[in-house]
């Protein structure tokens, strides 16, 4: 039986999942239209040092935009969580995203985040992989949300890396379905590599207002100003991450990533494809 | 047999969290700031539980000190431009071009160290206020209380933080399976191997035995929403999620129409959060065993929510000492009326009972 189902996924070089277009949280096309405006506008909601444009008589919104945002960003996230949840997650995906957000929650103080040891994303890569982008996008967001609920981590940044690994868990979804065996795996470390890049500086641009300030009066300084153009003000926003964090954290998540993948890549897809197909995520193959 | 106190519904000690970092950001003054975070972290001192979530505060604090010290090192070493007293004399360093014009070092001014300091402490007490909420709020009761739109999604948390302890017990198991047989020797990412494979396949099986139980307890049945409301409600939410995206960028830019800043952005989540409030109406979910919002948990909220509204009052009626001159520096002076809203929340500490798990460790003296 079990050598039947093998010459059969083998057969095709596709598993079952992938041929019969069953994803564990479907995408229709109102999701996907609600998806593209909310990352449009999640991501101005992370980009807002670099899009501002005031006169110095404004100023006094500058500071209102960031508190603004922190409680528009999670109305927006629950939003698309919702639309995921009603355009049809059975309990068995329910169950299946519950289940590796533990475990996801459990990674995550192995590496602690020191030298930027980032074990989430892997196991996170991969799940988005076998299940699709659905399941990557709830998967991101509910992983990050229980970890930041055991361990210490809520606070006004949670939305925002919400957000972020769930495109991350997205992203890995939407790669090339065909792409199999050492191929995949080596895709799957490049994307894991861009991402944790990606993440970094995205992360980056939201905490960067916070931790270097702005730059009121106009000296030189690591800081955005609003009178400042949108280049002159990545200029120095890619100063800032350059010289902060691409050196040390995000290079750090970037080799964690990619060895997690090339050690525990394998494996670990073939249990969530094991798992897939054990839960059939697809009216045909749970007809029969 | 005593009853055991009841414990104090979580929405409680957010709103009371809440209330405190909202004081908090209303002011400047190191005295007030460092009161507050005194309060927040004696009221989880006193009342947290010994759950995991509980144990989470030396983070936040670690994380508050980590946030001061970034800003007073940014302050001080990248082109520090305060003034004044020098407390250092630098050399200044500038770097090339490609560095937009940034220069280090340079000498630091006594304001600049405050001003970091003054800056830093805010934003630390803030996320330290947070974090209280963070460890005496139970999440698991927390999330009974998310709006019924989103409940598939709370459930996906309950399950995660649920079976969290049942990851350690699997990884206990599979290292008892494993010393029984003959040790191979392998090379060290063999044991990560050997180890997460099976307890993420444990763990995936027992999701599936989760989902049959559900289903056999008859979850996700749901009455049909009819045709017209669903297609009614996606319109709204789009149109509504088109108006954020407009107004996102309008508000960014003072060059936009006026229509399309403040109006088109209130308008937009306005629509979104009428949409996710009516999507999921037809669903009646029963919910077991309610906690009750009780005079206690209003008691705990009201504590929270009165500090910060008295420091809103202190800002308007009697703001002269919320935010302490750096240049010259003077000494942080408190007034009464933010002096009580600092201190008003550790009401919640006296009004609110002891953990029960705490309350049986004096019972039972070990």
């Amino acid at each position: 039986m079990k050598s039947l189902t093998a010459a059969r996924t083998a057969g095709d070089g596709q598993d079952l999942v992938t041929t019969l277009g069953g994803h564990a949280v479907p995408l229709r096309a109102r999701s996907a239209v609600m998806l593209v405006l909310i990352s449009i506008a999640g991501l101005a909601m992370f980009c807002w040092p670099l899009l501002t444009h005031h006169d110095a008589s404004g100023s006094a919104h500058v500071t209102d935009a960031p508190i603004i945002f922190a409680v528009t960003l999670p109305l927006l996230v629950f939003v698309i969580l919702a639309e995921f949840a009603d355009g049809g997650m059975d309990s068995k995906a329910l169950a299946m995203l519950g289940v590796l957000s533990a475990v996801d929650a459990a990674l995550r103080p192995t590496g602690g985040g020191t030298g930027g040891i980032e074990t989430v994303f892997f196991l996170l890569i991969l799940a988005g992989r076998v299940f699709g982008p659905g399941f990557g996008f709830v998967l991101g967001c509910t992983s990050l949300f229980a970890s930041a609920l055991i361990t210490a981590g809520v606070g006004p940044w949670l939305p925002f890396q919400m957000l972020c690994s769930a495109w991350i868990g997205m992203g890995a979804g939407l790669l090339p379905r065909r792409v199999r065996g050492t191929r995949e795996i080596v895709m799957l470390i490049g994307y894991g590599i861009v991402s944790a890049y990606l993440f970094g500086a995205l992360m980056n641009l939201y905490s960067w207002p916070f931790l270097a300030g702005a730059d009121i009066s106009g000296h030189a300084n690591l800081a955005y100003s609003s009178a400042y153009s949108l280049l002159e003000n990545l200029h120095r926003f890619g100063v800032y991450t350059l010289v902060t964090s691409t050196g040390g954290w995000d290079t750090g998540r970037a080799i964690t990533n990619a060895v997690a993948i090339a050690v525990l890549g394998r494996p670990v897809l073939v249990v969530l494809r094991r798992a897939a197909r054990r839960a059939s995520y697809d009216l045909v193959r749970s007809a029969d | 047999m005593r009853r055991l106190p009841a414990p104090v519904h979580p929405v409680a000690w957010w709103l009371w969290a809440i209330g405190l970092a909202v004081a908090a950001s209303f002011t400047t003054d190191p005295l007030l700031l460092l009161l507050l975070i005194g309060v927040a972290c004696f009221v989880v001192v006193l009342r947290r539980g010994d759950a995991p979530w509980a144990r989470s505060l030396r983070v936040y604090l670690l994380l508050g000190a980590f946030i001061v010290v970034v800003r007073v090192a940014f302050r001080c070493f990248l082109g520090a431009s305060g003034s004044g007293t020098v407390l250092l004399d630098l050399p200044r360093i500038p770097l090339p071009d490609w560095a937009a014009g940034v220069s280090l070092l340079g000498p630091i001014h006594l304001s600049d160290v405050l001003d970091g300091l003054y800056d830093g402490l805010r934003l630390a007490a803030m996320i330290i206020c947070i974090g209280a909420a963070n460890s005496l709020a139970n999440p698991k009761r927390l999330l009974k209380v998310v709006p019924i739109a989103l409940y598939d999604i709370g459930t996906v948390v309950v399950v995660a933080v649920s079976v969290f302890p049942q990851i350690a017990d699997s990884i206990g198991r599979v290292r008892r399976a494993q010393r029984l047989r003959p040790d191979s020797g392998g090379r060290k990412w063999h044991v990560v191997r050997r180890m997460i494979v099976p307890v993420l396949a444990d763990a995936l099986d027992r999701s599936l035995l989760l989902a049959a139980a559900m289903d056999s307890r008859g979850y996700g049945r749901r009455g049909p929403t009819p045709v017209r409301t669903r297609r009614i409600l996606g319109v709204l939410t789009v149109a509504g999620l088109i108006a954020v995206c407009i107004g996102v960028f309008g508000v960014l830019d003072d060059r936009a129409p006026a229509a399309f800043r403040w109006p088109a952005f209130v308008l937009g989540v306005a629509l979104a959060a009428v949409g996710l409030a009516f999507s999921a109406r037809e669903r009646t979910v029963t919910r077991y065993r309610v906690d009750p919002f009780g005079v206690t948990a209003c008691a705990v909220a009201a504590s929270g929510l009165a500090a910060g509204g008295l420091m809103i009052l202190a800002g308007q009626y009697a703001p002269a000492h919320l935010n302490p001159s750096t240049t010259p520096a003077t000494w942080p002076v408190v007034d009464l009326l933010p002096l009580m809203a600092a201190v008003i929340g550790l009401l919640a500490a006296v009004v609110s009972p002891p953990s029960a798990i705490q309350g049986l460790d004096e019972e039972v003296p070990a």
